[in-house]
């Protein structure tokens, strides 16, 4: 039994054991990930050493150049610069107080004046080649035309223009505001109130909308100079009869410098020349100054992916891998998080992303540190990488070079896919093989187990001697197999021994017994009777005593091989019962006896003479166990899978320890007394029950009031019964 | 008419039980050749061949050496009466199926008195068996069955069945009263043995049963009387 508990230990343990060993596979696919992951790194790494260091080429070819960004006062404090952004439409924009052929980046107004208050107005300016645009929107709560009658231009609605002519004097030039139509520009006298003459170059029209007026000009840089500023007014008359100036809403507040006239910052043509000359293939070029406005770009990144489309199978297994690879991140993530015991942080929308990467990519180049930075724009990922200008030891702006990496993370995407589709298949047979193999190795542990536990029956016979799976094996199971079935074949020796010796210590004492009874004879008829014969008689039931021990004993020892060769006949029963009852009445004077029978005949296939053997010892049994004036209850059941004998007495109940032992042979519970009982009957109702295929138990009476034994045997088959009556 | 003693050959290989038998037979007048193996007791029976064996079945380390013998004997004089010495019930089936002539046995530990009268016994059957004619005064007739005491010889339905001492005795007993049981305990006096049981008893009557179902397959004569013995139903 310790070698069948150390067998079941064993099987658990190799179970786990060799199911956890594939499990520790699941690491290969793992680094297959992690091993392309960082060789990706690796190379977006030296994409964007490769980007910055092209920044740097740009930037150094710019360094040094002071006038770069001379056409803006840099670095002037307590303005605003006004931006003009490239109109990208294919046509000329028409002037025609819509700006709906503006492109809508160029569209973002800049507002003056008290917000949405009589006299505001709200201003976007674009370029296009040489030209500048200006769209006005003008809130006005009372339109005051100019009266054609009147010289002066100073009562009456209009925009004005003051900036630095090439040749450095002031320029002036009024605008007058008309209903919906072209607009007339003039050059002004110092104090705004006469025309000194028309001026051309200045176009517009006038549309008057619900708020007041909406305006769209044009005006050609040449105008403007080198410096390219300017600033532009509304003055305001309310009173279409006194014609006074109301108020002037400015872009710049009057107390400022003359030459700090409100600003405009363009795309520079030269900047963009210049950039043209340096353009990089799959390259977004931008040249930022220090407001961090573009002052020019070119090229563009290309948002279609270059790279060849894998097969599908590898597609979707990419796509899973990659789901796999996502899901091991963010178990590493959350793990991370949890260590270090760090908030989870809100997820930022991939446009947040965008713009926080683009400002930080800008404050670090402008701030003189170099930088490259990974971001998501519009589906596709890129690399931001920032180099500064540098002229006269301070930074004036800064080349950011853009370039999609989608390419290299396609690559690295399909190289992880590759590889751990390889690892994870060999991991899958791997781990196929282990499982067929613990399961091998399981299914022979517990069949050795299940046959060296049916090598022994409840009683602890041997049912074999040797077991028969696996003993060719070679390997330690079957070293196991063998030692357990040599273990067995030695222990039916020993059994073997044990069976047969009351066998032969019968034949062993029987002959000194008879030499002993003969001797006694001759003894007895030599001395003729006289004073010996007393012990001469002693000496006889001495011997006869022996001789029916012994004779007990191998009976005992031999009943199972002779009932093994018995024959058995188709007997009804009920009769046999019946018959044996009504003799018992007589053999047993004094003893009551009680008959339950079915009333029909009940066939089995047994041998009458053991069956009656068997009765024998229920019914010896009985009658020593009952209370004296009880009768003996015999009943006869028979059910569709089987008959019982009951047979019951009143009496002293069944000891609880000799339960499972009263049906082993040398076990009796009586007390000794005259006649020698060697504990042999229960165990010979067992045998003889069992090797008609049946069963014997003993059970306490409900009432406790005495026991009952009850044998189960096998009806006879149909076909083999009699037909009733 | 002054006969000679008769020879009763003795096998035994135990040398204290071998010389009682000898001293209580030469006791009740008869001439003695004892034999502790089967080897001495064939070149014994070819020198003096006995008018009655009494064979020990297990001689030395040979186990069916009694068996043998009585084989050999037989072969020369096939009605030379035998009796075995057994220590076995199996044994009994064993000496049933040799269908000898008159023979019987005696289980171990085995009574000397038994032993003589069964000596005695044997010798008589067997003188009147070859000398009387076919039907003797004392057979009695039940039914189909008809017992010769003297002779120990049963015919069933006109025809012979060889039985063995023991088993005729018994087959007395139950046809004495027929239709009436006849107990364990009376049997087992019948058999005139120290050492029976129940079981003996079965062996028996099973072993007279196959002797008549050979004869006839639908005799039904014997029947068992559950609980208390046997039963004799013409």
């Amino acid at each position: 039994m310790r070698v069948l508990s150390r067998i079941r230990g064993l099987r658990l343990g190799t179970k786990l054991m060799l199911l956890g060993v594939p499990l520790t596979l699941l690491f290969v696919p793992w680094v297959s990930y992690l091993l392309p992951n960082k060789m990706a790194q690796l190379s977006v790494q030296m994409q964007s050493n490769q980007q910055r260091l092209i920044a740097e080429r740009i930037a150094i070819s710019f360094n040094r150049h002071d006038d770069l960004f001379a056409d803006l006062p840099v670095g002037a404090s307590g303005y605003e610069a006004l931006l003009a952004r490239p109109i990208q439409s294919r046509t000329p924009a028409r002037l025609d107080g819509w700006p709906s052929d503006w492109d809508v980046q160029a569209l973002q107004p800049n507002e003056f004046g008290p917000k949405d208050g009589d006299g505001s107005f709200a201003l976007s300016l674009g370029t296009r080649g040489t030209t500048l645009y200006a769209y006005l929107e003008i809130v006005d709560d009372a339109r005051v035309y100019r009266d054609p009658e009147l010289l002066r231009l100073d009562n009456a609605d209009q925009a004005r223009i003051e900036f630095i002519q090439p040749d450095d004097e002031d320029g002036r030039i009024a605008i007058a505001l008309s209903a919906s139509g072209d607009t007339i520009a003039y050059r002004m006298d110092e104090d705004w109130r006469f025309a000194e003459a028309p001026e051309s170059s200045v176009q517009g029209f006038v549309r008057e909308i619900a708020t007041g007026y909406a305006v769209e000009l044009s005006l050609p840089f040449s105008l403007l100079g080198s410096r390219r500023s300017f600033g532009l007014s509304f003055v305001d008359v309310d009173d279409p009869d006194a014609r006074a100036v109301r108020a002037i809403t400015q872009t710049l507040p009057k107390s400022e410098a003359k030459e700090s006239f409100n600003l405009v910052a363009f795309r520079d043509p030269d900047l963009l020349k210049d950039l043209e000359r340096l353009r990089y293939s799959d390259m977004h070029l931008r040249i930022i100054d220090a407001q961090q406005r573009i002052r020019a770009e070119t090229g563009s990144y290309r948002t279609v992916s270059r790279a060849h489309s894998a097969p599908s199978w590898q597609t979707s297994a990419l796509g899973y891998l990659t789901t796999v690879g996502n899901w091991f991140a963010a178990i590493r993530d959350t793990t991370r998080r949890w260590l270090t015991g760090q908030p989870r942080t809100d997820r930022e929308t991939a446009e947040a992303a965008q713009q926080r990467i683009e400002r930080e990519v800008m404050a670090s180049a402008l701030s003189g540190e170099p930088v490259a930075l990974r971001r998501h724009v519009g589906g596709v990922e890129t690399i931001l990488a920032g180099h500064p200008i540098i002229s006269q030891g301070t930074v004036i702006g800064m080349i950011a070079v853009e370039r999609n990496i989608k390419d290299i993370l396609s690559f690295q995407r399909e190289i992880i896919g590759q590889i751990a589709l390889v690892s994870l298949s060999s991991f899958l047979v791997v781990l196929l093989c282990l499982l067929a193999f613990a399961g091998r190795l399981t299914w022979r542990i517990s069949s050795l187990r299940r046959e060296a536990a049916a090598a022994i029956d409840h009683y602890g016979r041997l049912r074999t001697d040797t077991l028969s799976s696996g003993m060719a094996a070679a390997d330690e199971i079957g070293d196991l197999g063998r030692s357990i079935s040599n273990m067995l074949a030695r222990l039916d020796q020993h059994h073997t021994f044990l069976r047969r010796m009351p066998r032969t210590l019968r034949h062993e004492i029987n002959n000194p017994l008879n030499t002993l009874t003969t001797s006694l004879e001759r003894l007895a008829q030599e001395s003729d009777g006289g004073r010996d014969s007393k012990y001469l008689e002693s000496a006889k039931r001495g011997v006869l005593r022996i001789g029916t021990i012994v004779q007990s004993l191998a009976d005992a020892a031999n009943l199972e091989e002779s009932l093994a060769t018995e024959e058995l006949e188709v007997v009804d029963i009920e009769a046999l019962i019946d018959s044996y009852i009504s003799n018992c009445r007589a053999t047993h004077q004094g003893t009551r006896f009680v008959f339950h029978g079915t009333g029909a005949p009940v066939y089995g296939k047994i041998a009458d003479y053991r069956i009656e053997q068997m009765l024998d010892k229920l019914i010896d049994n009985a009658v020593d166990f009952h209370r004296p004036g009880s009768p003996i209850t015999v009943r006869l059941d028979a059910h569709r899978d089987g008959l019982r004998i009951i047979v019951a007495n009143r009496g002293p109940m069944l000891p609880a320890e000799a339960d499972g032992s009263l049906f082993e042979s040398m076990v009796s519970r009586r007390v000794p007394g005259k006649k020698p009982h060697f504990g042999l009957g229960l165990y010979v109702v067992r045998v003889i029950a069992e090797q008609h295929g049946g069963s014997v138990q003993a059970l306490n009476l409900v009432d406790g009031s005495g026991v009952a034994v009850i044998v189960r045997l096998p009806l006879a088959s149909a076909e083999t019964a009699p037909a009733a009556g | 008419m002054a006969t000679m003693p008769k020879r009763i050959a003795i096998v035994e290989d135990d040398p204290d039980q071998r010389s009682n038998y000898i001293d209580a037979i030469v006791a009740k007048g008869y001439e003695v050749d004892a034999y502790a193996s089967r080897q001495s007791a064939l070149d014994g029976f070819l020198a003096h061949m006995p008018d009655l064996a009494v064979l020990d079945i297990i001689l030395g380390d040979e186990v069916d050496a009694g068996f043998e013998l009585c084989r050999d004997l037989i072969a020369r004089n096939p009605n030379l009466p035998v009796i075995f010495l057994t220590e076995r019930i199996n044994e009994i089936d064993k000496i049933s199926g040799l269908r000898l002539g008159a023979w019987d046995y005696l289980p171990k530990p085995i009574s000397l008195d038994y032993l003589a009268e069964r000596i005695s016994s044997l010798l008589r059957i067997n003188e009147v068996r070859t000398s009387t004619t076919e039907k003797s005064a004392s057979a009695k007739q039940v039914g189909n069955l008809i017992l010769d005491q003297e002779a120990l010889l049963v015919s069933w339905r006109g025809q012979r069945i060889d039985l063995s001492g023991t088993e005729f005795r018994m087959l007395a007993k139950l046809v004495r009263a027929p239709g009436h049981a006849v107990s364990y305990e009376t049997l087992m006096n019948a058999t005139m043995q120290s050492l029976v049981t129940n079981n003996t008893i079965n062996t028996h009557m099973r072993n007279i049963r196959k002797k008549f179902e050979k004869v006839d397959p639908d005799f039904s004569c014997v029947k068992s009387e559950y609980g208390f013995g046997y039963r004799w139903s013409p």
